[in-house]
């Protein structure tokens, strides 16, 4: 996931190796303990672990399961009702359901990746020849089908192509009775794997306890994932980094080196951009413990970096909000406007503005955490 | 950015008094800092910790990296496909990462665990009927031969319209034991049911070996460490008497046609990163490679693919250690050693010359000998592959062993991740590595939760 981008391996011994000197002293003078030495801001730390878990991630994951019931109502509907319509409506759900999805990528550790969410609700590419020979075969199409298909081959880029069509002008008349079924049959799958994955944070799944557990009992000598507040606190910092690496390198990188769409991750419908800028804002909830589509904040980094260094702070902030800026400032669709050099140009601008708060979060913001 | 300077001073100066007083008060051994990869190592215990690239590489190799993670994160497809096609038509996974998953250790589940098998050449009778034509080669000089119709694993998974070889479940036994100091434990060990693509089940003949996947930090490291500095290490006579022996394996190298030391791999079958990742591609992905091509030699990947995708492995970075000043870590890491867990696990290894500058010459602490040893009847998959025996593993390195849960939740450990726990991992050391099991059998329950912790901070 992680691409990382120049100056990075130049940055790691300086901030550790204050760390260890810092240990060697305790253990020369024999002040030592078992548990994680207590800084001024454990308190904030502890807090803000807390409300990353409450405030950001379980509302993010709340909303992408709202939006994944309209998209599979919406999609139940104009199954049964073919027409521009309901085929809007839809097509909106599903752009909808983007938001909170792009939004929760800075913070995709834990049972999204290791349950195999991730995958399931967001593959790419997807296997298009696959897919055609599951519309032209006439196996029956059951959740259990669904279920054992490869990843490529359902999720929201499958329900992409199949609601907009390879060029964004699918017209309802234009779906055959497979392609509904299968349209319907992957959105009730996709709802269902939404509401697993909040689970998985909420109340645990497969008897495994849930996942905001471990989290914010980061710390605590047997937590299985984070034996240091610090590390829960670092976790916040690298997924951002983690995050605005693959807008700015892959996601934005890519298209811009090779002047194609294939590349652009949202291309049937043409909605690429919504994804460079929800990621944007998923570093930006991180950062200040909010979700405004959700209307939850809490206690945040923001106020943590603030404490050690308030101009850094508003350095970060105004950083991201020029890189939303700058986002929004391309033309949209990029998909149509490759070949557009002022287009091109904003969107290196876009590109410059992500990678700019991402060598901040990268060089002062991570050491301030380490 | 003075008062940082101010800081550091401090840090330094406290520091440099440290560095004096601390040998006269603990001895020699807490002298060096133990940095997991020498010069190279990173220091990061999120869940990100296996995804970074080695310190101190080259601007190029850098770069090189970077492209390198994006032929690794590759998603294939069926042909035909603008992106990223050449999936199958059998595999078990579509990207590296869809096993690696963070680069990190996988599950024993649909997708991440693999079923080797190969042919019992003292069977004669019922044989795998042929299925599709499947990629894996025979390499020569192999005692893992291969099934008719199989190959050397079985895929579990086939493009859209291609049957899979076979259908794996896993049912998992639990058995108990019990401490010196009375408390329980309970221990589960798989047993697969594999149906082939015809509904019947795998002949007895067929001797078969589950895998997980493991991570794919550090391997850079390891392969840089040379041939002598694993053969000293190796003791195949046990003429020291202390019931470890270590062996090399000796596996086939396809560039070189010839058979070479086996470094990676739970059983060290294959002989460097480059092959080790070629065999993937086409074994686990049906990815044909220029080492493993089509009948008419051409293939899905080219040769820079392969190369990155190698080259992104060869430069991951080793994580650096966590709560060195930690009593019980330090309390566990005397412990290690005092049950001889580092016989195996050998804590400290110097690599030699490498084609990536930064990896070579450097101290490392990947606690391993990268040999084979016999570990008892309890983990044996009675398959050989080249000179290693059915009971014989190779010692899995331990760095970086404490962020596996950090880095993808619920992984388990052991070649079949049967064991859900390090201490269950513990508990299944067998063979050469019984005496050391049985010392962590009888410690207290505190000395036991002070080296599970010291392995935690790894």
């Amino acid at each position: 996931m992680l691409k990382s981008t120049l100056n990075y391996n130049w940055q790691k011994s300086r901030p550790i190796l204050g760390t260890l000197l810092t240990g060697m002293l305790l253990l020369g003078t024999g002040c030592s303990s078992s548990s994680p030495p207590k800084t001024e801001s454990s308190d904030l730390q502890i807090t803000i672990i807390k409300d990353f878990a409450d405030v950001v991630i379980i509302p993010t994951y709340q909303q992408l399961v709202a939006k994944a019931a309209k998209l599979s109502q919406t999609t139940n509907a104009f199954t049964s009702n073919p027409n521009e319509t309901t085929l809007k409506a839809a097509r909106d759900a599903w752009i909808a359901a983007r938001a909170p999805w792009e939004q929760s990528e800075a913070f995709a550790f834990g049972p999204a990746d290791s349950l195999g969410y991730d995958g399931d609700l967001d593959d790419w590419p997807v296997n298009e020849t696959d897919v055609k020979a599951v519309i032209n075969s006439n196996e029956k199409i059951t959740q259990e089908f669904i279920g054992n298909l490869q990843t490529t081959e359902k999720g929201f880029h499958t329900m992409e192509l199949l609601l907009f069509g390879n060029n964004n002008n699918k017209k309802a008349k234009d779906f055959s009775p497979r392609e509904l079924t299968y349209l319907k049959a992957l959105a009730t799958a996709f709802d269902a794997t939404a509401k697993e994955l909040l689970q998985s944070w909420q109340s645990g799944v497969q008897g495994k306890p849930p996942y905001r557990q471990v989290l914010v009992t980061a710390g605590d000598e047997n937590n299985p994932a984070y034996p240091t507040v610090a590390a829960a606190i670092e976790e916040i910092v690298q997924g951002a980094m983690g995050c605005l690496d693959e807008v700015g390198n892959e996601k934005i990188g890519e298209p811009l080196a090779t002047k194609s769409a294939e590349g652009l991750e949202s291309r049937f419908s043409h909605t690429s951009l919504n994804d460079f800028k929800n990621n944007v804002l998923s570093v930006n909830n991180a950062y200040l413990g909010e979700v405004a589509m959700a209307g939850t904040s809490g206690k945040s980094l923001s106020e943590l970096v603030a404490q050690k260094d308030p101009e850094l702070d508003k350095q970060v902030k105004e950083e991201i909000n020029k890189a939303i800026a700058a986002i929004d400032a391309v033309p949209a669709p990029i998909e149509t406007n490759l070949t557009n050099e002022s287009a091109l140009t904003k969107l290196e601008a876009a590109q410059t503005a992500v990678l700019a708060l991402f060598s901040t979060m990268e060089e002062k913001v991570l050491p301030l955490v380490q | 950015m003075i008062y940082k300077r101010k800081i550091f001073l401090v840090l330094f100066l406290i520091g440099a008094i440290a560095t004096i007083s601390i040998p006269i008060l603990l001895g020699q051994r807490t002298q060096a800092i133990p940095l997991a990869g020498g010069k190279t190592t990173v220091f990061n215990r999120t869940s990100s910790a296996y995804e970074q690239p080695s310190a101190g590489i080259s601007q190029k190799n850098f770069d090189l990296h970077g492209e390198g993670d994006i032929a690794f994160e590759a998603v294939f497809v069926t042909p035909p496909a603008n992106i990223n096609p050449g999936l199958g038509p059998l595999f078990n996974n579509a990207s590296c990462v869809g096993c690696h998953i963070r680069n990190g250790r996988g599950m024993p589940e649909k997708g991440q665990l693999l079923v080797k098998v190969s042919q019992n050449p003292s069977v004669t009778s019922g044989k795998v009927k042929d299925h599709l034509g499947n990629l894996e080669k025979t390499v020569p000089g192999g005692s893992a031969l291969p099934v008719p119709g199989l190959g050397t694993q079985i895929q579990d998974q086939g493009v859209y319209g291609h049957p899979p070889e076979a259908k794996v479940e896993i049912n998992w036994q639990e058995q108990t034991g019990q401490y010196q100091d009375g408390s329980q434990y309970s221990l589960r060990s798989p047993s697969p049911k594999i149906t082939l693509f015809n509904g019947e089940p795998l002949p007895d003949s067929v001797m078969t070996g589950l895998r997980i996947p493991q991570p794919v930090f550090g391997l850079g490291l390891l392969e840089a460490v040379s041939d002598q500095t694993i053969l000293d290490l190796a003791d195949p006579e046990d003429k020291d008497g202390d019931g470890i022996s270590g062996r090399p394996n000796q596996v086939w190298d396809v560039e070189k046609q010839s058979l070479v030391l086996g470094r990676f791999g739970w059983k060290a079958n294959q002989p460097n990163l480059l092959q080790q990742t070629a065999a993937a591609y086409v074994g686990d992905m049906g990815v044909t490679n220029p080492m493993f091509p089509e009948a008419d030699g051409s293939s899905d990947i080219d040769s820079k693919t392969l190369e990155v995708a190698t080259f992104y492995v060869q430069s991951l970075a080793v994580p650096g250690r966590t709560l060195l000043k930690d009593q019980k870590v330090k309390r566990g890491e005397k412990l290690f050693a005092a049950a001889n867990c580092n016989k195996c696990h050998v804590e400290e290894l110097t690599t030699g010359n490498y084609f990536i500058p930064a990896l070579a010459q450097q101290k490392i602490h990947p606690y391993t000998d990268m040999l084979l040893h016999d570990m008892g009847p309890g983990l044996a998959d009675n398959r050989p592959d080249f000179d290693a025996s059915g009971t014989e593993w190779r010692t899995p390195p331990l760095w970086g062993i404490g962020l596996t849960q950090t880095v993808l939740p619920y992984s388990s450990y052991l070649h079949d991740g049967r064991a859900r726990t390090l201490e269950e991992a513990i508990l299944w050391h067998g063979g050469e590595a019984e005496m050391a099991k049985q010392a962590f059998v009888n410690m207290s329950e505190g000395d036991r939760s002070s080296l599970l912790r010291f392995l935690r901070s790894l």
